[in-house]
């Protein structure tokens, strides 16, 4: 499928779930909202895209919001496709996709372990990068730790 | 010898002194020249084991300890070991954990008792000399048990577990090995089964058995091939890791010492003793023996290592039955040639 | 044999004495600070839970302190074996993000550079599986061939681990004039050893007993899993980001891709083996082909990428190599991830190291191939 009649096909399956949509390339790239994105995802599973690259988290501070992105590919077809999930900073919670693709087990706890963002359904949602105990979320923007030293360029 | 010993009582005898007493001082007298040379011996062979091994990866090994291609290496690494700090884990079971590595290097160094160094030069002839060595070499199993076990240390009790069910299973086919020798000889003293290679050296006709007896000899000593009790880059690190120093240092000794005492038997048994042209029979017998020691280490710095089962699978299934065949068909030629 | 027995045990509830062991972070074969829970029975492997973060620096968020090109150094330290590879993703990634052009000249620099670090890459992977299984020569041999690679290295950037040789827009320095006798003679001297090598491994029975039938990857977990690289490969499936979807100009040159068919530990071995032969036809078309020229493109002194996201991959040589970048206009990354395969890789093991043996969990972690400091970041 290429990446435009993918976007179509979504579109036109989650029309007010889609914010925006482009098409870079071979790349289709989609911010989603959060209510319909595990179905969204599940639909672009069901397009054959079977091959989770990355799954990241983003800090989106100035709104307020934390950021799920999901790359997902296919090793039998060129085009890649790119999602991105807002989730509200108070209460950051989604559905967790470790059953599309099992991949995102680990991904998945290090983006709890380093974002706070809680993943629904996880069978075993704990730190991975730090230590069991650790306190806060390292990569989020307004992280506190007096070991932290500002940057002092030379 | 026999001469020299009966002089040597008679002198006593004529002073009124009872037989144990110079019977002593000759006991203690052998005992100590066999431990000088197992001590000496045992220095050579980690030299050469690190020269060996180093040649083999292209690098020079020890090069500089007492100048000549690092020769003194062995004494700096024996005083290191000896001024190491003694140390005995909490828990241990002090008594048990302080006699393991004596009973160990003491079943090893008793084995000495019987290797016909040449023609006269044998501790003692036993005339059940190869039942000797067998049965005496079984203890360093117990040994093992008590090292891991008093280690407190569960790994160690594992490691110790593994090496003793190894030792175990390799005697039985190493024992049965021998058996195609012994039968052509029709005795187990040392001495006649050395004389009786006078023509022709036991490894042509008996070949397989040499074959296995040199296989079951490598695992008998935990070397590469079959040192999973012993392999560091495995999960259990075997039955004396808790040990240091000098303790640690009889450990290492005692491997050695089995070393050449597993190749000295296979010369007099396979490949003639002492007999050879032109040098002295102790000679030739040294010669041989360390060539044994030196494909047992070629061995190790070239292959990897077996696994468990893997190592079960060929001492029972493989290695046992091969035994068997072998004394079958030395029986059936010797019944055959009447 | 012990995968059945633990079926039939389950089957019929048999309460086994089951023991956690901990192959801890400090051990000679986890190739690094890494900690694996092993729950045993007797000798077989019931279960492994792979503990990590040992040593997280924290790399991703030094990255977003740091100008774009500042972070070229840290990228080094991320899989400290194949740094050049580390370097040609990231900068690749700026590159597609404001839109730079590399001349070719610099082209053909990574791709040399890129492909021997992959040979000196797999000859550790090599060295260390072997010594892992017993077999301690192998391992002083392909140190011998890697030291070779580090020279040519030194001579270039004057590094010999952790290089930051690659620049955005192109290289730093020009070749030395003796790198192109260098590299051939090297090249020369490289291809009758892997044939030596494989008299010590893979001809050898003990080896093949060891390793053959061990730890299977079948295709569907492997995509499932998202597995990249060599161990992807050895499963099955003919994906070569190099082939599938090229980068800088490796469209240009001919090479094999190795597959194998049941993605056991053997045939990972033997995917390694031949992508050794592979790179070293890599780089003699590249010498070959080195034009003259430029190696530094135009890049603007302060770089500022639009605002944007692009997540860009390489074939590093343990597998898909991502960085996924997002920039908010400024010279500073505001999210800078990297997708590193050997933490992709090792969330498998779990799943190919029951039922085996204890030593066996060894040989399929050096199969697996990882480095901590991409694992852990």
């Amino acid at each position: 499928m290429t990446p435009d009649e993918v976007t179509e096909a979504i579109k036109s399956q989650f029309s007010d779930a889609v914010k925006a949509s482009e098409v870079k390339g071979v790349e289709a790239r989609m911010d989603i909202h959060l209510e319909k994105s595990y179905e969204i995802l599940i639909a672009l599973k069901g397009m054959g895209f079977d091959y989770l690259n990355c799954l990241s988290a983003v800090d989106r501070l100035a709104s307020g919001e934390l950021e799920v992105v999901y790359n997902i590919s296919s090793l039998s077809q060129p085009t890649k496709v790119l999602v991105r999930v807002r989730i509200p900073r108070e209460d950051p919670i989604i559905r967790s996709v470790v059953s599309l693709w099992g991949t995102a087990d680990w991904h998945e706890r290090e983006a709890f372990d380093m974002m706070g963002i809680r993943f629904d359904g996880h069978p075993d949602l704990r730190r991975i990068l730090t230590s069991e105990d650790w306190v806060g979320y390292p990569l989020r923007k307004d992280y506190q730790d007096e070991r932290l030293v500002p940057y002092e360029p030379v | 010898m026999e001469g020299l010993m009966e002089s040597f009582y008679s002198v006593f005898e004529a002073r009124g002194v009872p037989l144990f007493v110079p019977q002593l001082i000759v006991m203690v007298v052998v005992a100590t020249a066999v431990l000088i040379f197992v001590a000496v011996s045992v220095m050579f062979m980690v030299w050469w084991e690190r020269k060996i091994s180093a040649h083999i990866q292209v690098r020079f090994g020890p090069m500089r300890v007492g100048g000549w291609h690092g020769w003194a290496q062995s004494i700096a690494d024996g005083i290191k070991l000896l001024i190491k700090e003694d140390i005995v884990p909490e828990g241990a079971d002090r008594l048990v954990f302080a006699l393991a590595p004596m009973v160990v290097f003491a079943a090893g160094l008793a084995a000495y008792v019987i290797i016909p160094f040449g023609p006269g030069l044998i501790v003692s002839d036993l005339n059940i000399g190869v039942l000797f060595y067998i049965s005496i070499s079984s203890l360093t199993v117990v040994g093992i048990i008590m090292a891991g076990w008093s280690s407190n240390n569960k790994y160690s009790v594992l490691g110790a577990v593994r090496s003793a069910a190894q030792a175990v299973s390799y005697e039985v086919p190493l024992v049965v090995s021998i058996l195609g020798v012994i039968m052509t000889v029709g005795s187990l003293s040392m001495t006649k089964i050395v004389e009786a290679q006078q023509g022709v050296w036991f490894v042509i006709p008996q070949l397989l058995g040499f074959l296995i007896y040199l296989i079951a000899a490598i695992a008998e000593c935990n070397r590469l091939p079959f040192d999973i009790p012993e392999a560091e880059s495995e999960l259990v690190a075997g039955f004396h890791v808790e040990y240091s120093g000098m303790r640690f240092a009889i450990f290492f000794l005692a491997e050695y010492a089995n070393m050449f005492t597993v190749s000295a038997i296979a010369t007099a048994l396979f490949l003639g003793g002492w007999y050879g042209p032109l040098l002295p029979g102790w000679l030739w017998f040294l010669l041989k023996t360390y060539f044994l020691i030196f494909v047992m280490m070629w061995l190790r710095w070239t292959l990897a290592r077996l696994r468990v089962d893997q190592l079960m699978y060929l001492g029972w299934k493989v290695l046992l039955p091969l035994a068997f065949l072998n004394m079958g068909i030395t029986g059936l030629i010797l019944v055959l040639r009447g | 044999m012990s995968t059945q027995e633990i079926e039939i045990a389950e089957q019929t509830q048999e309460t086994m004495e089951e023991m956690y062991v901990n192959m801890g972070p400090q051990h000679p074969s986890t190739h690094g600070v890494l900690r694996l829970l092993l729950k045993l029975d007797g000798e077989v492997v019931t279960e492994v839970i792979p503990y990590i973060g040992y040593l997280h620096r924290c790399h991703e968020k030094i990255g977003e302190n740091r100008i774009y090109t500042q972070i070229i150094p840290y990228t080094d330290r991320l899989d400290y074996l194949a740094s050049m590879y580390n370097n040609f993703g990231y900068v690749l990634t700026v590159e597609r993000l404001i839109g730079i052009t590399v001349p070719e000249r610099a082209e053909y620099m990574r791709v040399i550079l890129g492909e021997l670090q992959r040979i000196a890459s797999h000859l550790i992977w090599l060295g260390t599986l072997g010594l892992d299984l017993g077999n301690f020569t192998i391992f002083m041999y392909a140190f011998r061939e890697r030291e070779k690679i580090l020279d040519l290295f030194e001579s270039v950037s004057g590094q010999r681990l952790n290089y930051a040789f690659y620049r955005i827009g192109g290289m730093p320095l020009d070749f030395p004039d003796s790198f192109l006798t260098d590299c051939k003679a090297f090249l020369e001297w490289f291809k009758p050893r892997l044939p030596e090598y494989d008299a010590l491994m893979s001809d050898n029975i003990i080896f093949q007993k060891r390793v053959q039938g061990l730890g299977k990857l079948d295709a569907k977990t492997a995509i499932d899993y998202a597995i990249s690289g060599p161990m992807l490969r050895a499963s099955g499936i003919k994906w070569d980001l190099r082939r599938n979807d090229p980068y800088s100009i490796y469209d240009r040159f001919e090479f094999d891709i190795p597959v194998g068919t049941s993605g056991d530990v053997w045939d990972r071995y033997m995917v390694r083996r031949i992508e050794m032969d592979e790179s070293v036809k890599i780089v003699e078309q590249a010498l070959q082909g080195l034009p003259p020229g430029e190696i530094i493109g135009k890049v603007p002194k302060k770089l500022k990428p639009p605002v944007g996201d692009i997540y860009t991959r390489v074939e590093s040589p343990r597998g898909e190599l991502g960085f996924y970048l997002v920039s908010d206009g400024s010279e500073k990354p505001y999210r800078y991830k990297v997708r590193s395969p050997a933490f992709v890789n090792l969330s498998v093991l779990p799943i190919i190291g029951r039922g085996c043996l204890v030593a066996d969990i060894v040989a399929i972690l050096g199969s697996i191939d990882i480095v901590l400091g991409e694992v852990d970041r």
